[in-house]
């Protein structure tokens, strides 16, 4: 632990969020009556408050404190993902707001299982989910949990328990109404601290940001090649997986899609993702500059980085140490609060789409083939919640020393590879049929799966082996090319009568996909 | 069906659908070919985005990421407001009445 013990503010402003956020979930429980209220917190969400909690799903402690350590370590490489995530939710807003808010109710599978054969469509929907949700979910906690240790001093699987905890508590009782506003809050919380650290930051620069660039440079072991592109990746191939994986990943995460379906029509959705998109932009942009400041304030304090250029305890503490060289504990503690609050609103929003994959769309739509009274659908919800939390926090503290860069690799690579071109070629392509978008989806999943294993990072890292059988980090480049092709070509191969329903569905979609619902 | 069949060929729907695909994709392929080109000029130049920008100590990669995430906030502030105005007919999607 860096510092003279807990520290006092970051304790203080942590319990204030958690009261508050209890408070709300309090209040929301009483609202939520229904499982449109549960899901979509009846759809009545204003677009303001989803841009907020859009942004806030997505600003995960990944970015806030992932970003930083990856510029500490690659440098100019970390534009790669700053920039692809801004252009990625864009591409949502063009291609996927309207469409999907028009087709569908709670969870993306209903967009995919609109004309298609539902039953197959949302098992592939929920498969899907979970294999983004639940790596993930085991991402952040572990995260969480070694941050949580590191900063408090709590041991890490009270941690864990606390998290996993007050995640499960939010989502069972409180449904998406309360998991918006906790995300509301987080969001403005990670936006105001933020601007802060960049603000603090700069002013030790005198608020030249040439001069701070040229101070990162000087001090950095790798010189001026930290403003360099290729000090990370130098080849086509894994540039273009990043790219990819960003671009195609973003719009394939349930989690997000999810938010759609939380306000009232198309155009508020529309709105909702153009306030995303300018808070997003807004936290990378800043981002950067705070990640460079880093570089140039850090380097040469023994005490957060050693003689070799690596960061004491972990890279991602890196924006929290800057906090303490520019702000003092108090300014510590606060960044380090608002990176706990960060980690907990978005494992809250991950596990109401997890749940909600296996209440509605496996549980009620499957296997009761919608047979279910909305008061019985409740109560499953809420024990999938419960039981996935407990899994959740099983797993994290099991898999306590596992690789987190390469859950999130997963995560996103199966949201690129199954759940986007899915649901991409569902909406925009007539001939998309259930066999093909079955076998599509199934590739995706195995090319990814099978391309991470024999990556450098398990194939050689974690397994022992000499050299990496695939080369590149990113698997998406090849999993998305494969899934679509596969899509493509069972789709237009397929002769069965179950094809013919699917195509002729298309007409009607596409006039329901623009206009909204009758 | 049938009213969806009526709707689907209706001129005035089928131009809007146009107009929106022309906007959809016209934005979405530009601002990803620019992301792209930007992502591959890091591999094959990345001296000449090393250097610093005309005029300040920031390198080019920098500057430039900088514009893409302005881009990208333009462009979509433009695509609300035009969808919005091809959506303003008769025939264009309800709102909620909420």
């Amino acid at each position: 632990m860096i510092g003279s013990g807990p520290n006092i503010t970051a304790i203080f402003i942590f319990v204030a969020f958690v009261a508050a956020s209890l408070g709300i979930t309090w209040w929301a429980a009483k609202r939520t009556r229904s499982t449109g209220d549960f899901y979509t917190a009846g759809g009545k969400i204003t677009g303001l408050q989803n841009g907020f909690a859009l942004a806030g799903d997505f600003m995960s402690a990944a970015s806030f404190l992932g970003v930083t350590g990856l510029i500490f370590i690659g440098g100019s490489d970390a534009l790669l993902f700053v920039v692809g995530v801004v252009v990625s939710w864009a591409f949502i807003l063009f291609a996927f707001a309207d469409r999907m808010r028009n087709l569908g109710r709670y969870t993306f599978a209903d967009i995919v299982a609109y004309r298609l054969q539902p039953e197959r469509l949302r098992t592939l929907a929920a498969v899907g989910t979970l294999t983004v949700a639940i790596p993930y979910l085991i991402a952040q906690m572990v995260g969480a949990g070694s941050l949580i240790e590191t900063l408090f001093g709590l041991p890490y699987f009270v941690a864990v328990l606390i998290v996993g905890g007050l995640m499960t508590i939010y989502v069972a009782f409180g449904g998406m109404l309360a998991t918006t506003w906790v995300q509301v809050i987080k969001a403005v919380l990670l936006l105001a601290g933020v601007t802060a650290l960049f603000v603090m930051a700069m002013a030790q620069f005198g608020f030249d940001i040439g001069a701070m660039f040229a101070k990162a440079a000087e001090v950095h072991p790798r010189g001026r090649l930290i403003l360099r592109p290729g000090g990370l990746y130098d080849d086509p191939i894994s540039v273009l997986s990043i790219a990819l994986a960003f671009v195609c990943g973003t719009a394939g995460l349930p989690h997000i899609l999810m938010r759609f379906f939380t306000v009232p029509d198309a155009a508020t959705a529309r709105r909702s993702i153009g306030y995303a998109v300018v808070f997003i932009g807004y936290f990378q942009a800043l981002i950067v500059v705070v990640g460079f400041a880093a570089i140039a304030l850090l380097v040469g304090q023994a005490e957060y980085v050693d003689e070799s250029g690596r960061i004491a305890g972990a890279a991602n503490m890196v924006s929290v140490y800057l906090a303490r060289v520019v702000g003092g504990e108090i300014f510590y503690g606060l960044i380090a609060a608002v990176a706990f609050a960060t980690i907990l609103a978005v494992v809250a929003g991950i596990l109401l789409s997890a749940s909600a994959a296996v209440a509605h769309d496996l549980y009620a739509k499957v296997i009761r083939r919608g047979e279910i009274s909305d008061q019985a659908e409740m109560i499953v919800s809420r024990v999938a919640t419960v039981v996935l939390g407990v899994v959740t926090i099983g797993l994290s503290l099991w898999f306590r020393n596992i690789n987190v860069g390469v859950l999130a690799t997963i995560a996103l690579a199966v949201a690129a590879s199954v759940n986007f071109p899915v649901i991409f070629l569902a909406l925009f392509w007539k001939d998309l049929t259930t066999r093909g978008a079955v076998a599509g989806g199934v590739t995706g999943l195995i090319v990814v799966v099978v391309l991470i294993v024999l990556s450098p990072t398990v194939w050689v890292n974690a397994l022992g082996n000499e050299t990496a059988i695939y080369p590149y980090a990113y698997p998406t480049l090849f999993s998305v090319a494969a899934a679509f092709i596969v899509t493509i070509v069972v789709s237009l191969t397929d002769r069965s009568e179950r094809a013919r329903t699917d195509r002729a569905g298309y007409d009607e979609q596409l006039v329901r996909s623009e206009l909204g619902p009758t | 069906m049938g009213n969806e069949a009526e709707i689907l060929r209706d001129p005035e729907f089928q131009k809007m659908l146009a107009q929106r695909s022309r906007w959809r994709w016209g934005l979405s392929g530009g601002l990803i070919g620019v992301y792209l080109t930007y992502c591959l000029a890091g591999v094959y130049f990345a001296d000449a985005l090393a250097r610093p920008f005309p005029g300040s100590s920031i390198p080019w990669v920098i500057a430039l990421g900088y514009l893409i995430i302005a881009l990208s906030i333009g462009l979509s502030m433009l695509y609300i407001r035009v969808v919005g105005r091809l959506l303003a007919t008769p025939l264009g999607e309800r709102e909620s009445s909420q």
